[in-house]
């Protein structure tokens, strides 16, 4: 018996025992996997909660002043003294800046990059949001003349004072010029009119405006460019101009005015910047800020990416997801960060319906003529409006991270008008509202009053998961109205080729970003003729005037809002403009995500607000390692 | 003189092709209803001028034959013209060349060297336990995907910290002797190329194996032993220098890799490499870019197998006597 199973085994060992090491090697694997991607959960009722709003209960310091000290007038951060030195890493998505020019930005990251490099004029308050001086040592605004004295004294990075001239330079010869981005000129004209510049002397500059304008005090933050070095560019015209400062230009022939100067470029990498010791701002001490020697902007394909690069301390700072708050809220105690909410973003989710009515070139609706009376029936969209269900999209989509939304202005608008309460979702008003429309329900479908079924294509542009999941409990909240939605997710420049070229979609789920301070920003998108009218985009040069009452209203309110100087003029101007969208609906306004950011708790001075975020005080922000537990 | 009209020929031969590839690139591109300029329609800032220089300058108001012209033209002169964001191809293509070549040949270097010799053993040892071992472990490295593999691989940089995540240089690459700076590479390089390792050393030890194994069946190989002659005579003098041909076809192929990159994994990975830079291109529609990458790589691929061609005219004298 012993022998026969001696037999046995020996013969089993011998001829199958690779297999039997193989599979052995491959639980060993699978279980190595596994073990890599359980970790312990997360308590249920966790992840609901959100950080405390921690912004509450920061002392914000007092708003700087201007102080002259050896006939140079310096601007002093009234923030709390700290120590020099140390770097702060930190992250941009997507493929890094395109130039460094700040005059021929077209994207948010080349525009954020060079307006490191570049101060403007004025700037705003980072709490308040009203406009204070940057470069400039004050202004005065007297109707419509804007004067701005300038500092004395003060550098750029070559040792060249910056004078009157080089903001003549920058507003008469690049701006106005339309060189680079002419968007900055088309934002400056006022029923077709730029403002006039005038130097009075080597540090005063006036502007003149043809009408009041309230919008251009806030323009007046474009970034000043140096004169000497800028020149001769802009005099070789367009296509040299728009060459120069790519990001291959060698950092150190660079000329610039910004507490940072840049160090290195290294594509689909990092851009480094440093301390700019010539920088006109002080601490209380009267040095010379920055603090940091160094500023490094990690080039990172993606958030997934960018989570890793910070769990693995190459980041120091991270905003954060929704899907990821708890798991970090969980983490906090015990780690190096902090965690701060800032409140609602100035991001917009909404779902579009597109009105519009008219054929393309080739002759063709551009939306079939039976879906243009569905989707020109107010009642039809106010019923899509109560039907969809905004709390569940929060908590389960955006996972408890946002805030429902109803406005066209952002949550963290000052021009929010606080009087649209918004409504929960209320199936029996949305059946109301289409029986009002004519629309009847047989063996639940929806059927218009011609007999058509209701069905329509719901777009977004695929890849993003939020969207991806917006579209799906849409369609649900829809269809169970009895409508049929096809939800089709396509490419994004597919999507944006629909909504600002063909026009021919039905509904789309879409983001954009708008401004907290100026509403006036938001006239492409609500002005007739804009370029992202896309709720009813008419063709370029559109002479025909078929604009339904309350697009002319917006119209007249667009109009109308930008020549008001004072907030107090200009808050029920646009506070109009939101009733009216809330009203007609064309655009159903679904949530605004919270932004949550974590940064180390080395650094110090950090004073986040909901209108600027986390590091706008990048000259202030220092290290601190001695608290560190 | 037969060699250099063979060559000749053969390069003429590829003109045709180079163009029927960029007709049929360029107008899949264009036709397809993506737009160039999404990103700036959708920019509420953005005003109608900025648009309309923007179409301008990309030569989008022209009909697609006459774009097609145009980027010919300029391609024909050693113009590669400029990207939608307005930088030169020819930059963007030379910041990344250099990346993923050094990428490409460290793992062309790992795998050949090290599966070469694997194929070899295990076709002799055939089906010991040694070359169950390796046709198991093999079969795994050709069945997982290579993005889920680098994703591991970067879950274990986080988790033990022994390796940064993803990028190809640190950020204080530039204040580090020159020591630091190759272990800085080295480190980054470690594990995109440990992936890619796996995933082509299965393919390549199995070809290796495949081919010994038939060479190794054959009757001169049989009459060899026969002779007399030492196993390891028959191995390396008659078996392998057979068993290597089909080898060298694979190596032009590998040669045309050479400049593609493998997108996934620096994607994965962040490697500033040409992969990642042309999945964002042809994700934008970014023509030109596309354009240039795309006849790089046609390009490349027939220099790979016109060297491939060259390599066996040198190994195996049957192919010289054929060409004479």
């Amino acid at each position: 018996m012993k022998k026969i199973w001696g037999k046995y085994w020996g013969k089993y060992w011998g001829k199958y025992w690779s297999k039997l090491g193989s599979a052995f090697l491959i639980i060993l694997i699978i279980a190595l996997c596994l073990k890599a991607c359980i970790r312990a959960d997360i308590p249920e009722d966790y992840t609901r909660k959100l950080p405390d709003s921690s912004i509450d209960n920061i002392v914000y310091p007092e708003k700087n002043k201007n102080i002259t000290i050896n006939g140079i007038d310096f601007l002093q951060t009234q923030a709390p003294a700290g120590k020099f030195g140390g770097e702060l890493v930190i992250s941009t998505i997507g493929e890094g800046p395109k130039t460094f020019n700040p005059c021929n930005t077209k994207d948010a990251t080349s525009s954020s990059m060079a307006g490191m490099l570049y101060d403007g004029l004025l700037t705003t308050e980072p709490r308040t949001g009203e406009v204070i001086p940057l470069l400039a040592k004050d202004f005065e605004v007297n109707g419509n003349d804007y004067i701005v004295h300038l500092r004395h004294g003060i550098v750029w990075t070559d040792g060249k004072p910056i004078t009157a001239d080089d903001v003549m330079y920058t507003y008469e010869e690049v701006v106005f010029k339309g060189l680079g981005n002419p968007s900055s000129m088309e934002n400056m004209k006022v029923e077709g009119k730029l403002p006039e510049i005038k130097k009075i002397d080597d540090y005063t500059v006036k502007f003149t405006t043809a009408k009041p304008f309230a919008p251009f005090l806030r323009q007046l933050s474009y970034p000043i460019v140096p004169k000497h070095y800028f020149k001769p560019y802009s005099d070789k015209g367009e296509s040299e101009f728009n060459a120069f400062l790519n990001p291959n230009t060698p950092p150190e022939e660079i000329v610039s005015n910004g507490a940072f100067k840049l160090k290195e470029y290294v594509a689909a990498q990092r851009v480094v910047f440093v301390r700019n010791p010539n920088y006109y701002k002080i601490n209380t001490k009267n040095e010379r800020l920055p603090y940091l020697d160094k500023v490094v902007y990690m080039i990172v394909g993606d958030t997934n990416n960018e989570i890793l690069k910070f769990e693995a301390g190459e980041l120091d700072l991270l905003s954060i997801r929704g899907e990821n708050v708890a798991r970090y809220k969980l983490k906090e105690p015990e780690s190096d960060y902090k965690i701060y909410n800032l409140g609602p973003d100035t991001g917009t989710l909404f779902l579009i319906i597109n009105l519009n009515n008219r054929k393309n070139n080739e002759g063709k609706w551009n939306v079939d003529p039976q879906k243009q009376k569905w989707f020109g029936n107010r009642d039809f969209r106010a019923a899509i409006d109560w039907a969809v269900d905004r709390k569940n999209m929060v908590q389960n989509i955006a996972q408890g991270v946002a805030k429902p939304l109803f406005t066209a202005e952002s949550l963290n608008s000052i021009y929010l008008n606080k009087y649209i309460k918004g409504h929960p979702k209320d199936k029996s008003v949305a059946e109301k509202s289409l029986e009002k429309a004519g629309f009847y329900n047989k063996n639940g479908i929806l059927y218009d009053s011609d007999g058509n079924r209701v069905e329509f294509d719901l777009y977004t542009n695929a890849g993003v998961l939020e969207r991806e999941a917006l579209g799906v409990m849409i369609k649900q909240d829809l269809e169970d109205l009895g409508m049929k939605v096809n939800f089709k997710p396509i490419e994004f420049n597919t999507l944006v080729n629909k909504l600002s070229n063909t026009n021919d979609w039905d509904m789309a789920i879409m983001g954009l970003t708008g401004s907290p301070l100026e509403p006036h920003d938001g006239k492409n998108v609500w002005k007739s003729n804009g370029p992202l009218h896309i709720f009813n985009q008419r063709p370029q040069n559109y002479t025909v005037d078929d604009r339904l009452e309350w697009e002319k209203e917006l119209d007249e309110i667009f109009e109308q809002g930008a020549l008001k100087l004072t907030f107090e003029e200009r808050k029920p101007i646009y506070d109009r403009y939101q009733t009216i969208i809330y009203n007609q609906k064309p655009i159903i306004y679904l949530y605004s995500p919270i932004r949550i950011a974590a940064i180390r708790k080395k650094f110090k001075n950090i004073f986040p607000t909901p209108l600027s975020g986390l590091v706008y005080n990048l000259d202030e922000i220092y290290i601190d390692k001695g608290e560190i537990k | 003189m037969e060699f250099v009209r063979y060559i000749s020929k053969r390069i003429l031969q590829t003109i045709p092709l180079l163009i029927i590839v960029s007709l049929i690139s360029f107008f899949i591109i264009r036709l397809s209803p993506v737009d160039p300029l999404a990103e700036l329609r959708l920019n509420p800032s953005i005003s109608q001028e900025t648009l309309d220089k923007e179409i301008k300058r990309l030569n989008l108001d022209k009909p697609i034959y006459i774009q097609y012209f145009s980027w010919a033209k300029s391609f024909v002169k050693g113009d590669l013209g400029y990207t939608s964001a307005g930088e030169k191809v020819s930059v963007k293509l030379k910041e990344r060349i250099p990346n993923t070549l050094l990428l490409t040949f460290v793992v062309i270097f790992m795998t050949w060297s090290v599966g070469v010799p694997l194929g070899i053993l295990s076709a002799i040892k055939k089906e010991s336990s040694f070359d169950r071992m390796l046709t198991i472990l093999a079969s795994i490295g050709m069945a997982i995907p290579s993005f889920f593999f680098a994703i591991l691989m970067l879950i274990f940089a986080v988790k033990t910290g022994w390796f940064p995540v993803g990028g190809l240089t640190s950020y204080n690459f530039n204040d580090l002797s020159l020591s630091g700076k190759i272990l800085d590479i080295a480190k980054h390089l470690c594990l995109p190329a440990l992936v890619l390792f796996t995933i082509s050393l299965s393919g390549l030890q199995r070809q290796m194996r495949a081919n010994m194994l038939e060479v190794l069946d054959s009757d001169y190989v049989k009459f060899a032993r026969a002779k007399g002659l030492s196993e390891g005579k028959v191995i390396f003098k008659h078996a392998l220098r057979n068993a290597v041909n089909p080898m060298i076809t694979l190596l032009g192929f590998e040669f045309a890799g050479l400049l593609s990159g493998a997108a996934l994994t620096e994607y994965v990975f962040q490697y500033p490499g040409l992969g990642r830079l042309i999945l964002e291109a042809v994700m934008k529609s970014d023509i030109n870019l596309v354009m240039a990458s795309l006849m790089m790589g046609t390009i490349m691929l027939i220099l790979g197998n016109l060297i491939a061609d060259i390599l066996l005219m040198l190994t195996d004298p049957r192919l010289r006597r054929g060409g004479q």
